[in-house]
């Protein structure tokens, strides 16, 4: 146990020693899982604010369920409550005919076009604030059925079908970013496993010789892949920096053009818990491209 | 500031005749290899090396001395035969056995295969350091080796800043730090001057007489006669030879 623990802390002064004795490879690691990261991070940054985005103005989205005007008031309020226990419904307004007039009136600023009407020609509804749940498209779809289906209403009306397309849209951008991501992924491995390899190559005389004095396998592998984690750790947290300041820098850029087209120009950066995923993955990257190239070089 | 180190060790020099004995170390029953259809490097060699023996490995260039010590690390597998060495069967050792077989037989070689970006003292805690030797204790012994052969005053120099006989001292202290039953020592002398040759050959005889099997592969005849030890002859992949102590002188 004891010899295993000091091994450990042979490997880690190996892989210093590897680091600091083939600055070029390293830097080449680094650099390559950098510049690999800055797109993948900028995806997760575009989607998520697509996402919070979707989330506000699904907060924002209430569905109206006109009713039958031989729907009388007292009827009215029971379908409310029946609509209240449908799921993904967090709250129901019963809105009477005369409110509905006097809410129009109201918008309209009391304009003589209502004092001419003889007759009130707005449908008694119901008001419905979607819970969080269900402010997804498919969600807003099984709701609105059900709203349907209730006797006494005769349409429902609600922003779904905007919220369909930005849907849509979300996650048109993150089959591209799935897509994208696999590509980087493949090629930052390609580079970093082809890199690290290179490294294995230079070091092959003072490997032969740790293993002719007993060194495992393990003992000549370890040190790289230490070195891969280190290398990609590095590589995920200067990528995600030039991330943040090329946020920094675009994002005052695009505030008019947010604001213009989506009512919205306080766009987030990744969360720290993000920032923490993207750098560990960085570090896996590094680690997996090791492990490649000390397989694909038979280090042994 | 250390003294100045001995031109050869003096305690080294002097060493007692061995007295070799007990089972074998080293066995080799029928072995044979070929690299190619036909094209054999050995050919039905058998032969035993007791346990503190000094053996030289004798014979012209491609006899295969090479092969031989090649296939006693484990660095080659015999395309026919048995090889036993400490018990093990080198021809059956599996990848995982290996460096454990290498951990109790030490190699030297004629062009020192040192770590040209470690210092001498880092060269030969390798050894040690594989098998996870504490840091504290790995220093200690480095530090005696070196002193056994002369270079404690040069541990923090670099190979590079080394003469060709230091450098075969610190491959030798490196193969010797972890008390190994074998010493396989394949033409050690080869790159070295006269005086640098008697200089290794002493220190390579005093291991012996400190218990450990020696076989040195050699082609010069002039430290074949010098050490009177047991000599193996070989000749075209075959052993044409096996003289006792004294024989070849």
């Amino acid at each position: 146990m004891t010899r295993a623990l000091f091994q450990v802390y042979y490997f880690v002064r190996s892989a210093i020693a590897g680091l600091r004795g083939s600055p070029l490879t390293t830097g080449v690691c680094i650099a390559t899982i950098a510049v690999a990261t800055i797109p993948l991070g900028g995806l997760w940054v575009v989607t998520g604010n697509m996402r919070a985005l979707l989330d506000q103005f699904g907060s924002e989205l209430q569905l109206t369920a006109f009713l039958d005007p031989k729907v009388r008031s007292d009827q009215g309020r029971s379908l409310a409550a029946k609509a209240s226990a449908i799921d993904g419904v967090e709250r129901v307004e019963f809105v009477s005919q005369e409110e509905a007039l006097e809410r129009f009136r109201t918008r309209l600023g009391g304009t003589a076009l209502l004092e001419a009407l003889e007759t009130n020609p707005l449908p008694a509804s119901l008001s419905i604030a979607l819970a969080e749940e269900a402010r997804a498209p498919e969600a807003v779809a099984r709701v609105s059925e059900a709203l349907h289906a209730l006797p006494g209403v005769e349409d429902v009306a609600g922003g779904e079908t905007w919220i369909e397309g930005y849907g849509r849209a979300l996650r048109l951008v993150r089959s591209a970013g799935l897509g994208l991501g696999l590509v980087l992924a493949t090629a930052t491995l390609l580079i970093v496993a082809n890199t690290i390899r290179l490294a294995v190559y230079a070091r092959r005389d003072e490997l032969e010789i740790l293993s002719l004095v007993g060194a495992s396998r393990t003992y000549l592998r370890v040190p790289f892949l230490l070195e891969g984690v280190v290398q990609g750790a590095i590589g995920g947290l200067l990528g995600v920096g030039l991330l943040f300041a090329i946020f920094h820098v675009a994002v005052p850029q695009l505030r008019d053009a947010l604001e213009l087209f989506l009512g919205w120009s306080d766009p987030s950066f990744l969360s720290p818990r993000n920032v923490a995923i993207l750098v560990a993955g960085g570090a896996a990257f590094g680690l997996t491209g090791a492990g490649v190239a000390a397989l694909r070089t038979r280090v042994s | 500031m250390s003294a100045p180190p001995a031109a050869r060790p003096a305690a080294e020099a002097a060493a007692p005749a061995p007295r070799p004995g007990g089972d074998p170390l080293i066995r080799l029953f029928h072995v044979s290899k070929s690299y190619a259809a036909g094209q054999f490097a050995l050919r039905d060699v058998s032969l035993e090396v007791k346990k503190g023996e000094l053996v030289f490995l004798t014979g012209p260039s491609g006899a295969g001395k090479t092969t031989l010590m090649k296939l006693l690390f484990a660095a080659e597998r015999p395309s026919e035969g048995q090889i036993l060495v400490l018990g093990r069967n080198v021809a059956r050792v599996g990848e995982r056995g290996i460096p454990q077989l290498r951990r109790r037989v030490g190699v030297v070689f004629q062009d020192f295969k040192l770590i040209q970006s470690r210092t001498v003292e880092e060269n030969v805690a390798v050894t040690l350091e594989v098998i996870g030797t504490p840091p504290r204790e790995a220093r200690a012994k480095v530090f005696a080796m070196l002193k056994r052969v002369g270079l404690h005053h040069r541990r923090h120099h670099r190979p590079a800043a080394l003469s060709g006989g230091e450098q075969q001292r610190v491959a030798l202290a490196r193969a010797l730090v972890n008390e190994p039953a074998i010493l396989l020592a394949d033409e050690p002398t080869g790159n070295l001057d006269a005086a640098l040759t008697l200089e290794i050959m002493d220190l390579v005889a005093a291991a012996a007489s400190r218990g450990t099997t020696v076989l040195v592969a050699s082609h010069d005849p002039s430290l074949v006669r010098r050490y009177a030890r047991r000599v193996l002859k070989l000749d075209g992949g075959r052993l044409v030879e096996d003289l006792p102590g004294g024989a070849a002188a």
